[in-house]
């Protein structure tokens, strides 16, 4: 393990109060009506686009700082109030980062200023109804004709497909060799052949809409394929999406962080038995505990970021990365079901916040690979890998 | 102390579960199975069906209708229900008001409201918590005067579940301003039917209408249906309160969630292989059934110090089988929620009600996984929050 310190620099003591400030002043009064309405909150792209987010974690040549730290403390503070304005920046980085990663000069020159400004939004769509976590079963198809490829297949659960200019689809292309590999293709909204189905009712995560998508031998010009034919280029977003996992854990604080805050005010306001409940011993004990459940979260992921920021990869990065991951979210289900707890039957009230928090947070644990998964990845740094039976 | 069951206790449980296996109409069993809720119209139906039966109320005393079982029996009849699995008969009808009347009523209430508890054509509803009364009961604000031969009312009564389906309810109401919170409390009947009446729906956490906000404005409730003396209602209430939490740890509910959790784990696949076959999965299973276990051989325990003691006092130690068990309901829907994986996300609002239009088919399952662990969280706020709970137990078990 690394052991260089952190701490966070005057630039992301600054980017922490800006969005902190934004959050709050402008974010927090719409967080429960964009859960509630679950319409796409189209406010809140605007403000984070005025104010400059997109690029973040890339390179200052797109106008970001190159830092996954930073991007954590983002994520965290608008997660804080609102899980769905979070999600709409982590959602427009994912597509950032899969051309920033395996994207040609073309590529990123035609797609990259227009991610970093706002004035494009990407999706990113490998999942099928048969295939979640098992990317190599799926069954979307490209063929090979005349100056580019068919696309064939149906996908399921695209976040932001129905908002976004371009799709960034896996499809399986067969080889020379007869054997299958997974490729990107960057599909653009409007071509033939190419249709998004209706929008699902969510549990979580509501305001960033999911669709099925449709193709029926649709044309993608070779010019839309990323990275060489083989797969290359599908392994290199792979790779980039488990270096960028701190920040599903910064999600995670952010939202276990939110669900303090609304707790801490209630347990102060509510009266029982002649005093504020804040002075029950025992409910103040579960809110040490969920603070210190909290932080501990937030120090495995600042750190699994810097050592991102520091240019650490490999085995220490992926074990510091799972563990930040399913740590912080484990926390975060703890917290949030603790918060519903405190408020009492406020708690299932739709009409109170908490249950938000509540409904997210176990998406988190489900998510960018599940915490299982991430505990195999922790075993399998530790022990090697499992030997076959 | 035996826990196993005699020879005869055996002969009635299947006796028991050959009923529930006949009588329960099938589509009625088929929306418990999938965890979907149940309309008004189908409880009521339920409810009539074991009425008939002479089932309905198997813990009254037998005058009222109670079918004179042992204790053993009578949990017997409840873990077959669980595990059948049928509906719940409502609990406010079955367990608390109907009780409560037996206990402190008068000759003419019993016969009068008795037989249409049991049967549920009165739907009774709770009046209890308020705005700033919750666990703090004794704080509620509600006020009632007397004019001539009515009481009335002007109050806010808060969480009163299924109150847009009854036809009665049961109210906690200031009647003296003056007197130490617990002294000037009176318990009475209220038609729902009344003017003056207005019931707001409060919508949970999992997108349903279960509970409600009830404004009183100038209601009349005629002094015979008050419930014992003026001013007497906490001890009524707190009479009630006991046997509610008596019923609470619901095993059977909980033993049947992870039978269907470790039955649909055999069909959701996970690394290629059924997810029952991972041994992280299979530990988790047990473990939650270890804990079932001794929550069941717990009950039991205190069944029979009950009868022992011969005591018509709640046992302070049921507060364990309230805490306990509502701990285990909740990582019983939390083990199926985390069986249905990706499959939970997706929100049906109209199959989680069991709307004919919105049923498809039974691979559907997984669509009530995330509203039911979301609603479940209600269990350890009811009843009296676990915290409570454990001030109770703080207190009264271990002397603190």
């Amino acid at each position: 393990m690394s052991h260089a310190a952190y701490s966070l620099t005057e630039e992301q003591l600054s980017i922490r109060d800006l969005v902190r400030r934004v959050a709050r002043e402008k974010v927090a009064p719409r967080a429960d009506e964009i859960d509630r309405t679950a319409e796409y909150p189209h406010d809140m792209f605007a403000l984070l686009k005025e104010i400059g987010l997109f690029a973040l974690p890339f390179s200052a040549e797109y106008g970001g700082t190159g830092s996954l730290l930073s991007a954590c403390i983002a994520v965290e503070e608008l997660g804080r109030v609102c899980y769905n304005t979070g999600y709409l920046l982590v959602v427009q980085w994912v597509a950032f980062g899969a051309l920033y990663a395996a994207g040609n000069e073309e590529q990123k020159a035609r797609f990259l200023p227009g991610l970093a400004s706002g004035e494009l939004r990407g999706a990113f769509s490998t999942t099928e109804a048969q295939s979640g976590s098992d990317v190599s079963g799926i069954s979307t198809r490209a063929q090979r004709v005349d100056g580019g490829y068919r696309l064939s297949g149906a996908k399921i659960w695209c976040t932001n497909s129905d908002i976004a200019d371009f799709v960034l689809v896996a499809a399986k292309c067969a080889g020379a060799d007869g054997r299958d590999s997974i490729n990107l293709f960057i599909v653009e909204k409007g071509t033939p052949g190419f249709s998004i189905g209706r929008k699902e009712d969510k549990m979580g995560a509501r305001g960033v809409p999911s669709c099925p998508l449709f193709f029926d031998e649709a044309f993608i010009p070779e010019a839309n394929r990323m990275g060489p034919e083989g797969g290359a280029g599908f392994k290199l977003v792979m790779e980039a999406f488990n270096t960028s996992r701190p920040i599903v854990a910064a999600r995670a604080v952010g939202l276990a962080q939110g669900a303090i805050d609304h707790a801490t005010a209630f347990v102060q306001g509510r009266k029982a038995f002649g005093r504020a409940i804040s002075d029950f011993q025992g409910l103040r004990w579960m809110l040490a505990d969920m603070t210190m459940q909290t932080e501990a979260a937030r120090q495995l992921t600042y750190r699994a970021a810097s050592l991102v920021d520091a240019g650490v990869t490999g085995q220490e990065l992926a074990a510091a990365a799972a563990m930040a991951k399913c740590f912080a979210s484990d926390a975060a289900m703890k917290v949030a079901t603790d918060a519903v707890q405190l408020f009492g039957a406020a708690g299932i009230s739709n009409e109170y916040p908490i249950n938000r928090y509540f409904r997210d947070a176990k998406v988190v644990q489900i998510i960018e690979g599940t915490n299982q998964i991430q505990r195999n990845i922790i075993a399998n740094v530790l022990l090697g890998r499992e030997s076959k039976r | 102390m035996d826990l196993r069951f005699t020879a005869e206790e055996l002969a009635f449980r299947d006796e028991v579960r050959d009923f529930f296996r006949t009588a329960l109409p099938v589509s009625i069993h088929a929306k418990c199975i999938l965890g979907q809720r149940l309309t008004r119209e189908e409880l009521k139906l339920w409810q009539r069906i074991l009425y008939e039966k002479g089932w309905a109320t198997p813990a009254w005393a037998p005058e009222w209708g109670g079918t004179g079982w042992s204790a053993v029996k009578q949990y017997i009849f409840k873990e077959e229900l669980h595990l059948a699995p049928a509906p719940e008969p409502l609990s406010f009808n079955v367990n608390m008001i109907g009780p409560t009347l037996i206990a402190f009523g008068t000759q003419e209430q019993k016969q009068h409201f008795l037989p249409r508890i049991a049967s549920l054509d009165y739907w009774f509803c709770q009046g209890f918590s308020e705005p700033g009364a919750g666990s703090d009961l004794a704080a509620l604000r509600t006020q009632a005067h007397r004019e001539g031969d009515h009481y009335v009312i002007d109050g806010q009564k808060l969480w009163t579940s299924t109150a847009h389906h009854a036809d009665w309810c049961f109210l906690l109401v200031r009647t003296d301003s003056q007197a130490k919170k617990q002294q000037g409390i009176t318990y009475l009947l209220m038609d729902m039917k009344t003017p003056g009446i207005t019931v707001r729906p409060i919508i949970t956490l999992d997108g349903h209408h279960e509970t409600n906000e009830v404004f009183l404005e100038n209601v009349r409730v005629p002094v015979v249906n008050r419930l014992g003396e003026e001013n007497k209602g906490w001890d009524y209430a707190k009479y009630l309160l006991g046997h509610e939490r008596s019923g609470i740890a619901r095993v059977g509910v909980s033993k049947m969630r992870v039978r269907r959790a470790r039955e649909l784990a055999t069909r959701v696949m996970s690394e290629g292989k059924p997810l029952a076959e991972d041994p992280r999965f299979r530990e988790r299973v047990a473990a939650l059934e270890v804990e079932l276990k001794a929550l069941e051989i717990t009950q039991m325990r205190v069944i029979s110090e009950t009868l022992r003691a011969r005591s018509d006092k709640p046992d302070p130690k049921t507060s364990i089988l309230k805490m306990k068990g509502s701990e285990l309901q909740q990582a019983a829907t939390q083990l199926l929620l985390e069986v249905a994986g990706y499959d939970a996300l997706e929100y049906d609002g109209g199959f989680v009600r069991g709307l004919a239009a919105a049923q498809r088919d039974e691979a559907d399952w997984a669509l009530t996984a995330a509203p039911n662990h979301y609603w479940i969280r209600h269990v350890s706020i009811v009843g009296g929050s676990n915290e409570i709970q454990r001030n109770i137990l703080a207190k009264q078990v271990l002397g603190l």
